[in-house]
């Protein structure tokens, strides 16, 4: 098992944003993890890499390096850094902080940089990039990482169809060398053609499983009918084991 | 050609003075540089007032001593520093906001503790030096300062780069973020305490943060922007020690206002982004 | 017969004695500290001195108070310096309606005319710099003044030259005598006993300066008031190029100084209102001119000061300037 959640409850002021979860995912699955807005999917991301404590429950992670592409970049795009330089950060759990990258990076980066089609873009300023050439930097940055488990939040939302082709190329191929990758996404269509997992969120799991059996119609009814709102008079939650694994 | 090095080989002032701004340009303008990119430029004037504390304890510990009021204000920007980040990390405040109450706080406790000893010395004035006075120590001091800021910058320009470009990702792969963060902000502290010696008050953040400005109007990549804004505080230094000589101008005032001189003309007709190039841009290519 | 009339006079001649007495010391004004000191020390017990300008204070500028006028009007003896150094003087005696004699501590010394050592070296800087001098250092020290403009020709620090102070001394003695001639005696007495000593100290300077090498007798002071010391013991005394306000110093004014110090080959610099000690240790360093330290001129010390007597002023000037020009 790459990732076990047990009784996993995230959120904010005591409001959870995620109910009590649990879930297993094996190594090297590509999951998807899906839901209506506001049913916890960045939460549950946020949560899977430590950026948000638990209210409540556990994650179990026996990933080695773990590799994130967050929904909002907080990237300072106005920084002086080149698309060479920026993507060969992801080299640092090989070199660290102080360890020389010189000549070798070249190699890792142009190759990184090829397979998200942005060949000879190294010496370019991050500040000249547009949407989408920004967020093919970052899955290059990715790629270099080497990373056993790989969280991407929402990551074609705002690309054109042909290169959210291309990045999902780089995503099977991930899959193809026994990575986890989890991956929250909007698109069904795409969900139902290339992710062989899916989780279904609705503040709690509604349905985890093979792709096909969890996108019925009737789970997507009862994801739609969860309230998203957080209630401020809401009483102390009594719930203990919803849903089996 | 006289007027320009006659001062300088006559009088071993002025050449104490040059080594000393030219160490200071050396030192300061790099930190001076990140802070400008990091969009903390005013934190210098924070920091200024936040040493106060310090030198107040230094000055009712051990009198007027030089000694003891610097490390007594090094102490203290310190604190405030540790204390910003820490806030900022760990509670809801942001750092901007952190930093305004620390540094509110540690003014007013300084000027309290200066009170307290009854008189009504003006500390600032007796801490803050002018570079045509540089002993031996001080210039010993402006030199070790210059260099263990340089020494670091090198050491930790990764990650320190990568805190300003993408905090997140650093978090993410590295336990080097908290001290990244708070190394710099000792740099700042160091360098404003050895300009505070050179240049006196506030002219001290005036040589951090001024031939920054300028580089921008110059450099797009970093190692350019270091470049040309030690060389453009070198060139104000000695611009400004010519002008204290030969005008009769005080040295501090006229060292950063000839950096400013600078700072205006880039601002006007720099190769990037200046008001000049963008009245009058180039024709745009084919591809 | 003849016993009656010795009998009556010896009667009328104590009760005169006694009445003297029952009246208690005579009460005498000393315009400024260094004239209180050599009063006190003239008068001993017999007198009860009442100083105007004390310690540190600034004779050239003090402004009487009505207390003053009060003093002045119970006093039986005022003691001056003369020679224009109490502009405030006569007005004084006259608002007071005082009956008592004005001793001209002065009287019969040959006064010199103004520093001319000043005026050679930059008096013009001066002319400029004294609008805004006198503006911000009437209310602070004494030490730092210059007079060319407020006394005439006449230099009034008569009192730096220690013969004129047996001048002094005298004229102190004959005029306590004239208002109490019982004391006479003492008054005597206390003047030849300090005469003694102001020779002692005359010959110690005078030794002193001879021991100096002659090309280290030349020091920078912004003080003014030592032309007759340098009239009589052989030093020069030469007033700073600019570097003497509290603003900031430029290169300018710095290589200024350096350059006077170095063409007038001067071996120390007694310069207390730069504002930055640092400042003066450079310009020190340079000309390989020696930083002095506290120079009295015009008025004592504080008591528990270096200077607080005139003996202890001039010991203390001396001691400073050999430290500073000895090699």
């Amino acid at each position: 098992m790459a990732l076990k959640l047990r009784d996993l409850t995230l959120g904010y002021d005591r409001h959870p944003a995620v109910h009590h979860l649990n879930l297993d995912l094996c190594a090297g699955s590509l999951t998807a993890i899906v839901g209506p807005n506001g049913a916890g999917k960045s939460t549950l991301m946020k949560g899977l890499i430590g950026e948000l404590a638990p209210l409540e429950g556990r994650i179990d992670r026996t990933a080695h390096r773990l590799a994130y592409l967050p929904q909002l970049s907080e990237v300072d795009r106005s920084f002086p850094v080149t698309v060479g330089a920026f993507v060969a950060m992801g080299l640092w759990h090989k070199v660290g902080a102080f360890g020389r990258i010189s000549g070798n990076a070249a190699a890792p980066v142009a190759e990184g940089l090829a397979a998200v089609g942005l060949t000879g873009y190294e010496r370019r300023p991050i500040s000249a990039l547009s949407g989408g050439q920004m967020q093919r930097v970052l899955f290059a940055r990715l790629l270099l990482q080497d990373a056993d488990l790989i969280l991407l939040d929402e990551p074609f939302t705002a690309l054109d169809t042909r290169t959210a082709g291309e990045l999902l190329q780089v995503v099977k191929r991930w899959h193809g060398e026994g990575r986890t990758v989890v991956a929250v996404l909007h698109d069904l269509d795409a969900v139902r053609s290339h992710f062989p997992d899916t989780l279904l969120l609705a503040r709690e799991k509604v349905a985890h499983g093979p792709t096909a059996q969890v996108l019925t119609a009737e789970n997507l009814f009862r994801a739609r009918q969860k309230s998203e709102a957080f209630v401020e008079a809401a009483p102390v939650c009594d719930r203990v084991e919803l849903g089996a694994a | 050609m006289s007027w320009l090095v006659d001062p300088f080989t006559d009088f071993v002032f002025m050449q104490r003075a040059l080594l000393g701004c030219l160490a200071i340009s050396l030192g300061a303008t790099p930190v001076g540089v990140f802070l400008m990119l990091r969009r903390m430029s005013l934190t210098g004037d924070a920091m200024a007032h936040a040493i106060l504390p310090g030198a107040a304890v230094g000055y009712l510990v051990a009198g007027l001593n030089l000694g003891a009021m610097t490390i007594g204000g090094v102490v203290a920007g310190l604190i405030v520093a540790v204390l910003t980040g820490a806030v900022a990390r760990f509670t809801a405040l942001r750092e901007d906001a952190s930093l305004a109450a620390f540094y509110l706080i540690s003014l007013a406790l300084g000027v309290l503790l200066v009170s307290l000893k009854g008189s009504n010395v003006d500390l600032m004035h007796v801490l803050f030096g002018t570079v045509l006075a540089l002993d031996n120590a001080a210039l010993i001091l402006l030199c070790a300062i210059t260099t263990v800021t340089l020494a670091t910058l090198a050491l930790i320009f990764r990650p320190l780069v990568l805190e300003c470009a993408d905090p997140r990702f650093l978090a993410s792969v590295s336990r080097w973020s908290g001290p990244v963060h708070f190394i710099f902000l000792a740099l700042v502290v160091l360098n404003l305490v050895a300009g505070f010696q050179a240049l006196g008050t506030l002219m001290a953040v005036g040589i951090m943060i001024l031939p920054a400005a300028t580089a921008r109007f110059w450099a797009t990549s970093i190692s350019g922007m270091l470049i040309v804004a030690a060389v453009s505080a070198s060139i104000a230094s000695v611009f400004g020690l010519l002008m204290s000589y030969h005008a009769g101008l005080p040295s501090g005032p006229a060292i950063i206002l000839s950096a400013g001189c600078l700072y205006l003309l880039s601002l006007g007709f720099g190769r990037v982004g200046s008001l000049f190039t963008r009245a009058f841009p180039r024709p745009h290519l084919d591809a | 017969m003849i016993t009656r009339r010795l009998l009556l006079i010896s009667a009328a001649a104590i009760s005169f004695a006694s009445t003297a007495l029952a009246e208690g010391k005579l009460k005498v004004v000393a315009t400024f500290s260094i004239l209180g000191d050599l009063v006190a020390q003239v008068g001993g017990d017999r007198v009860e001195v009442t100083t105007l300008v004390g310690p540190d204070g600034d004779a050239h500028v003090y402004q009487p108070s009505p207390a003053d006028a009060q003093g002045v009007a119970d006093a039986a003896v005022i003691v001056a310096n003369g020679l224009g150094f109490e502009g405030w003087m006569d007005r004084l005696v006259e608002a007071s309606g005082t009956a008592a004699t004005v001793v001209i501590a002065s009287n019969t010394v040959t006064p010199i005319a103004f520093a001319e050592a000043v005026e050679e070296a930059g008096h013009d800087d001066h002319a400029d710099e004294h609008a805004d001098e006198h503006a911000e250092e009437h209310a602070d020290e004494a030490h730092d003044h210059d007079h060319a403009h407020d006394h005439g020709a006449q230099d009034p620090h008569a009192w730096q030259n220690v013969t004129n102070v047996a001048i002094y001394v005298e004229n102190i003695a004959a005029g306590l005598t004239a208002a109490d001639p019982e004391g006479a005696a003492t008054y005597k007495a206390n003047a030849t006993a300090y005469l003694a000593e102001l020779s002692v100290l005359d010959a110690d300077i005078r030794a002193a300066v001879a021991a100096l090498p002659a090309d280290r007798r030349t020091i920078v002071t912004s003080h003014d008031s030592f032309g007759y010391f340098a009239a009589a013991y052989g030093l020069t005394f030469v007033s700073p190029q600019g570097v003497s306000t509290e603003a900031e110093a430029s290169a300018m004014d710095v290589a200024a100084l350096i350059t006077q110090i170095r063409d007038a080959g001067i071996s120390a610099v007694f310069v207390e209102n730069i504002a930055d000690p640092r400042l003066l240790e450079q310009v020190a360093s340079e000309t390989g001119a020696k930083i002095g330290g506290t120079l009295f001129s015009d008025a004592l010390s504080g008591p528990d000061g270096p200077a607080s007597t005139y003996l202890a002023m001039m010991r203390n000037n001396l001691t400073q300037l050999t430290a500073a020009l000895g090699s």
